[in-house]
């Protein structure tokens, strides 16, 4: 989790570098110098690569799924523990070749976080480092690097899939697993059925890159559109495995806030099977404009908007758990609310995008960069620190300062919509992404888009410092908070019958299971809350 | 609570091992990397009028069949030896059975690089065209996983022989042999669509 978190804090950088370039063009920025254009693409694209595999990825499916998964099924331990081990290892080694990417000659892979071909084969022709070749070193240490954290989320998706199956308390039937659990094993199951066609695709890519094989290159009948759909045949269902274990530790928190049990608990896993079906359908509405044929493109607005509809109903479920129940507004229970909130704007601006009639204009725009960071930020960020704050108790045992959590919460809402609001407007206005200098294109740069991206840049920043603030919370309160309650939520599910920090081993006795995961204020009960482990009297 | 304990409790709901399981996982993710090999090949493919295009030297597809039967034959192996080594109780002379798929698999991927380096000779490689780069692709990708099949073999034969338990050295049988049935089975239908298709 630290490495993940470590990653994040680069990717912020990169991110703020090149939106301080993209508001006040050629001037030299604070803490970095001059960014020449080769640097701002390659500083675009890595941002994307790190944000999606090395902070996403390994934030919320890595570092809560080994936390969570064994200790709310009741197990002692993963079942393959070395294996676990390995992963991590894989996946510190993978974020290390990464950086080592930015300091070969040519410097990092600048071609887009898609990689397509041309750009992320051209280094191989014209190895001279030009302004949008891709470089030879730069992308095969990159395609190098996401072998490896594939690698070592492949490792621990097994490890996750067979703890689940295997290694379960007495009584913890399938019905009974919290809801968490469930959406993190089945993003690992998107993940695992989906990943292999980009293995392959990147494989062929390395193959064009070092042994000049030309399976992208039309000239010599290859075909560049085909690494697109191997690569969407991954990317699509992975946003859905960045979405996924968030909606599953809502699915956690809004009913221990809520004081109600979980609203349609299985429909929810009915429909996430549902919608990981339909994921592995909905790629090629990505490549809208790259001449796939219409026919086929109108099958994927289809199959696009249809996913829609499981998502809604996840969404609904979560917020009818809401709905009569005594809300108690804690940081935890913040966040999840902003993450809903917020993840709708994402969502609804995806309807449009999905038909593909509307993506064809706003294909490659600041409404697309608007739009999927509306859907990402919210399920990994806010998402994991939903997460961070609901379960930090139990991690370490202490106590997370309440203030200082509230006022990060807010001052991220804030200028979180404060960058990517206005950017909707540029979108829409024909601002392309991916451009080094507005200045050049003098009929966008008009107001006013220039202010509105004065506005994104300075709330770039302001969101950026506002993470130290979570910093500071983090490190203090784990070296002198307050000691915390074994159950300070007083939810039912296993770990908090465990020790907070739980031992090696999670628990004293192994647990028992009696009855599913959201009991809340059932009637006649002594207490509000009817822990799992609690046999009935 | 003692380890041995915690674990009586668990076992009533474990219907298949772990290893196996975790197996399983893998391989369902190695089926879609080879679909995505060959769905890349087949998409390619359909553009092309002329296949294989022409001058290039021809694939030793009757070499390649003999070799085609050598693999399968150690693949039935390998079942024979699991049914008897698990029916006779741990018998440890069946172990022969072992070093002859192990053998008939280390004939296999040795005659594969062998014809590579006559493949190369002629002048077939990756840069000659698509159809160079799919061969070398497609077929290292599985020679890669022969080569690991192997490795797998040998280590089993050593932990045999030093002597485990019967249900462990089931168990383990079991796991190595999907891994080597994956390897096995899927290559006629590599062999197939890369060199008689």
């Amino acid at each position: 989790m630290i490495t993940g978190l470590f990653m994040a804090l680069v990717g912020g950088f990169l991110a703020y570098v090149f939106r301080y370039n993209l508001a006040f063009p050629g001037e030299s920025i604070p803490l970095f110098g001059q960014l020449s254009a080769g640097q701002y693409n390659q500083f675009i694209t890595n941002h994307g690569l790190i944000m999606v595999f090395w902070v996403g990825m390994p934030l919320l499916v890595g570092a809560f799924g080994n936390f969570l998964i064994p200790i709310m099924i009741g197990a002692d331990d993963m079942a393959f523990p070395k294996l676990n081990m390995l992963s991590y290892w894989f996946f510190l080694t993978s974020a290390i070749v990464l950086m080592i990417s930015f300091f070969v000659p040519g410097g990092a892979f600048a071609g887009g976080w898609t990689m397509y071909p041309p750009l992320s084969v051209n280094g191989y022709t014209d190895p001279s480092p030009s302004f949008l070749s891709a470089i030879f070193y730069g992308s095969s240490l990159m395609i190098i690097a996401v072998a490896l954290e594939f690698t070592a989320i492949l490792m621990g998706g097994i490890n996750y899939l067979v703890t689940t199956i295997n290694k379960r308390a007495p009584g913890m039937t399938p019905f009974r697993i919290p809801l968490a659990v469930w959406y993190i094993d089945i993003a690992t199951v998107i993940f695992m059925f989906s990943v292999g066609p980009l293995v392959a695709g990147a494989f062929m890519l390395l193959f064009d890159i070092t042994l000049g094989s030309g399976f992208y290159d039309p000239a010599r009948g290859g075909d560049p559109v085909l690494f697109q759909h191997l690569f969407w045949f991954f990317g699509h269902p992975e946003v859905y495995v960045l979405l996924l274990p968030t909606l599953g530790v809502l699915g956690e928190i809004i009913p221990v806030f809520s004081r109600k049990p979980l609203f349609g608990y299985k429909p929810l896993i009915v429909l996430s099977l549902i919608s990981a079906v339909l994921s592995v359908v909905v790629w090629a509405h990505h490549q809208f404009i790259a001449g796939i044929d219409p026919r086929m493109a109108t099958f994927f607005s289809v199959a696009t908007i249809l996913i829609s509809i499981p998502f809604s109903g996840i969404f609904l479920s979560l917020m009818a758990t809401l709905w009569g129940g005594k809300i108690k507004i804690t940081v935890p229970m913040s966040w999840a609310l902003g993450m809903i909130g917020l993840f709708l704007v994402g969502g609804f601006t995806g309807l449009f995008l999905g038909s593909n009639a509307f993506d064809i204009y706003a294909h490659d725009t600041y409404f697309i960069v608007a739009h999927f960071h509306y859907t990402l930020f919210p399920s990994v960020f806010f998402g994991f620190f939903a997460a961070f704050y609901y379960w930090f108790p139990k991690f370490t045992g202490k106590e997370l300062n309440k203030a200082l959590g509230y006022i990060h919460f807010w001052l991220t809402f804030i200028f979180f919509n404060g960058v990517f609001f206005v950017l909707f407007f540029n979108g829409l206005g024909g601002q392309h992404r991916r451009i080094y200098n507005y200045e050049m294109f003098s009929n966008v740069a008009i107001e006013p888009y220039i202010t509105f991206e004065k506005i994104a840049t300075i709330s770039a920043i302001c969101l950026i410092l506002s993470q130290v603030i979570f910093l500071w919370n983090f490190i203090v309160s784990w070296a002198a908070g307050r000691k915390a309650e074994k159950n300070p939520w007083q939810a039912n599910t296993l770990e908090w019958v465990a020790d907070s920090p739980p031992p090696h081993g999670n628990f004293h006795t192994a647990p028992k299971v009696y009855r599913g995961a959201y009991e809340y204020s059932v009637p006649k009960a002594s207490e509000d809350f009817l822990p799992q482990n609690l046999q009935a009297d | 609570m003692s380890n041995s304990a915690a674990a009586a409790l668990e076992q009533p709901q474990k219907a298949v091992s772990n290893g196996i399981l975790g197996m399983l996982f893998l391989l369902t993710t190695e089926a879609m990397l080879f679909a995505g090999f060959i769905s890349s090949l087949i998409v390619n493919r359909a553009t092309d009028t002329i296949w294989p295009p022409p001058g290039q030297p021809r694939l030793p597809v009757e070499a390649t069949f003999v070799n085609t039967l050598i693999l399968l034959a150690s693949g039935v192996i390998y079942a024979v030896y699991a049914r008897k080594y698990k029916s006779s109780g741990g018998d440890k002379s069946t172990i022969k059975f072992l070093l002859a798929a192990l053998l008939l698999g280390i004939v296999f991927v040795s005659v594969q690089g062998y014809e590579w380096m006559r493949l190369l000779g002629f002048g077939l490689t990756t840069k000659s065209n698509l159809y160079g780069a799919y061969f070398y692709m497609i077929i290292g990708a599985h020679a890669l996983h022969v080569a690991v099949g192997i490795t797998l073999l040998s280590y089993l034969a050593v932990f045999i022989k030093k002597g485990q338990t019967f249900g462990r050295a089931c168990d383990k049988i079991t796991i190595t042999g999907m891994y080597w049935y994956f390897v096995v089975a899927i290559w006629p239908l590599l062999y197939y669509l890369v060199y008689i298709l």
